[in-house]
């Protein structure tokens, strides 16, 4: 793969270090007036989420990793795997949840998401930021519950995950959700 | 979005302080040129050639030039000028930003550090100063003495303090002192008051004079923190134009790109201008703490990327 000086380097490139991909998060230019400069560079596995911070002398070059992102839409769920398909080319693809991890719990029917490839092979699925779900199972708000302090209480989204809700929400109703942390927004 | 109309009234103001402070004490503003025939020559700068016959290059400070004119008995004297130094690009950093520079003759370093000090209060207000030299702060922040460490002392503080340092080539020992002073050291120094580290490396005099000082040979050269932020960088000016010639011809050794000396530089300071302190400070972060912001980019009118 191609080269890429450390004064090039931007957040969100993806580079290659030890046949692993990982993606920039800062590059944090640090030089002494009358000194050497160097480049702090923090990265986030792509596969393993850890984040490591390097530093390089400036004009050092890493290598950018052999990835690539597409939007797929989810078919359809199966025992242990989700499968997409490629709306421009109708190509489909089985993503088995060993690979989509945490993010399984975001898998609805019919929803666009963006799918990461390295070196050709999947290795992650990111939903989009924003989804609306279905609440399926939350216990009634009663108004007990506000006097004691309590505001929120857990409900069961279609998708599978739990998100704290107002009390005053219900079964049934569907709400917006942050995937990226897990967070009601509101009603729809 | 920056507030454009409030940054440049704000800028125009401090410019207007900056020159109303050296009016008051007559230190007279010169300008010498931004464009030179002889390009200044510092180990970690890299200068902006431009495309033009005959060479020229663009000044990354004003100080050979200022140091003719100081030669020829022109008395205190300050400059206020745009520099450009290749490739500084970051939070902290643009290719082309503000040098507040400047020069006195037959003073005492004491009287210079309270002038400078009084200068940098103009934008951060009446902050206490504290003096720590190079050798004791690395023995406070990294746990090491400087001067009988080698690299590899120096490789385990780093590790020691979680900085992975990942390029290929091995650093020098200069090299790796910089490193831990920017990375374990410039971020742990107080925050609530004006650092001045001096007594730097002979290593690191660039053109500071040498002395000794308890079995070490320090460079008399110091520079001036707030924040974390690296302000100030000052020096008993070296003067011996034969020391000169000869730190200029270390330097050219180890650059790949030819360069040419500056003689007329050389030959003012054979001349001689006397005993001199001079420090450069950056106008734009300056304003940067001035204004409480987080990058030198919001105080420029138009960064390095914006014009």
């Amino acid at each position: 793969m191609a080269q890429i000086s450390t004064g090039d380097i931007r957040p969100g490139m993806k580079i290659e270090m030890n046949n692993e991909p990982y993606i920039v998060v800062i590059n944090d230019f640090v030089k002494p007036g009358k000194g050497q400069a160097f480049n702090r560079i923090k990265f986030k596995n792509i596969i393993s989420g850890r984040v490591v911070e390097k530093t390089y002398k400036s004009g050092d070059k890493l290598t950018l990793a052999d990835v690539e992102e597409k939007q797929m839409r989810l078919l359809y769920t199966e025992q242990d795997a989700a499968v997409f398909m490629d709306d421009n080319t109708f190509e489909q693809l089985t993503v088995p949840f060993s690979v989509i991890k945490e993010n399984r719990k975001w898998l609805l029917d019919d929803t666009l998401y963006e799918t990461v490839f390295y070196k050709g092979e999947i290795i992650d699925i990111i939903p989009p930021t924003f989804m609306e779900i279905k609440i399926t199972k939350t216990d009634p708000g009663y108004r007990g519950d506000t006097a004691s302090g309590r505001v929120m209480k857990p409900a069961t989204v279609s998708t599978g995950a739990i998100i704290q809700v107002p009390i005053f929400v219900e079964e049934e109703e569907t709400i917006k959700v942050d995937t990226r942390t897990g967070e009601y927004v509101s009603r729809v | 979005m920056k507030d454009l109309t409030d940054l440049l009234h704000k800028r125009a103001h401090m410019l207007a302080l900056t020159r109303r402070f050296f009016a008051e004490k007559n230190i007279i503003e010169v300008d010498c040129p931004a464009v030179l025939t002889y390009p200044n020559l510092d180990d970690h700068i890299d200068v902006i050639k431009l495309h033009v016959t005959p060479n020229r290059y663009l000044h990354t400070s004003p100080e050979y030039a200022m140091k003719r004119l100081l030669a020829a008995g022109a008395p205190a004297i300050y400059q206020l000028s745009h520099v450009y130094r290749k490739g500084e690009v970051g939070p902290l950093h643009n290719p082309e930003f503000s040098l507040v520079e400047w020069y006195r003759k037959n003073v005492t370093f004491s009287f210079f550090l309270d002038e400078v000090i009084n200068f940098i209060r103009l934008f951060v207000g009446d902050v206490p100063y504290h003096k720590m030299s190079y050798r004791k702060a690395f023995v406070e922040y990294a746990k090491i003495d400087y001067l009988v460490a080698n690299t590899e002392d120096l490789t385990k503080v780093l590790k020691d303090n979680k900085v992975d340092f990942a390029s290929q080539d091995k650093l020098d020992k200069d090299g790796y002192l910089h490193l831990i002073f920017s990375h374990i050291i410039e971020p742990n120094l107080p925050k609530e008051e004006l650092i001045v580290i001096y007594d730097y490396p002979a290593s690191q005099a660039a053109l500071s004079q040498i002395k000794e000082k308890d079995e070490e040979m320090v460079a008399e050269r110091f520079e001036i923190f707030f924040q974390g932020i690296e302000l100030a960088n000052g020096y008993h000016e070296l003067t011996d134009h034969k020391e000169q010639r000869k730190r200029f011809e270390t330097s050219l050794a180890k650059r790949k790109e030819e360069l040419p000396l500056d003689e007329k530089f050389l030959k003012a300071l054979e001349k001689g201008f006397g005993d001199c302190f001079g420090v450069a400070i950056g106008f734009d972060r300056l304003l940067m703490l001035h204004l409480k912001k987080e990058t030198i980019h919001d105080v420029l009118p138009f960064s390095w990327e914006e014009i």
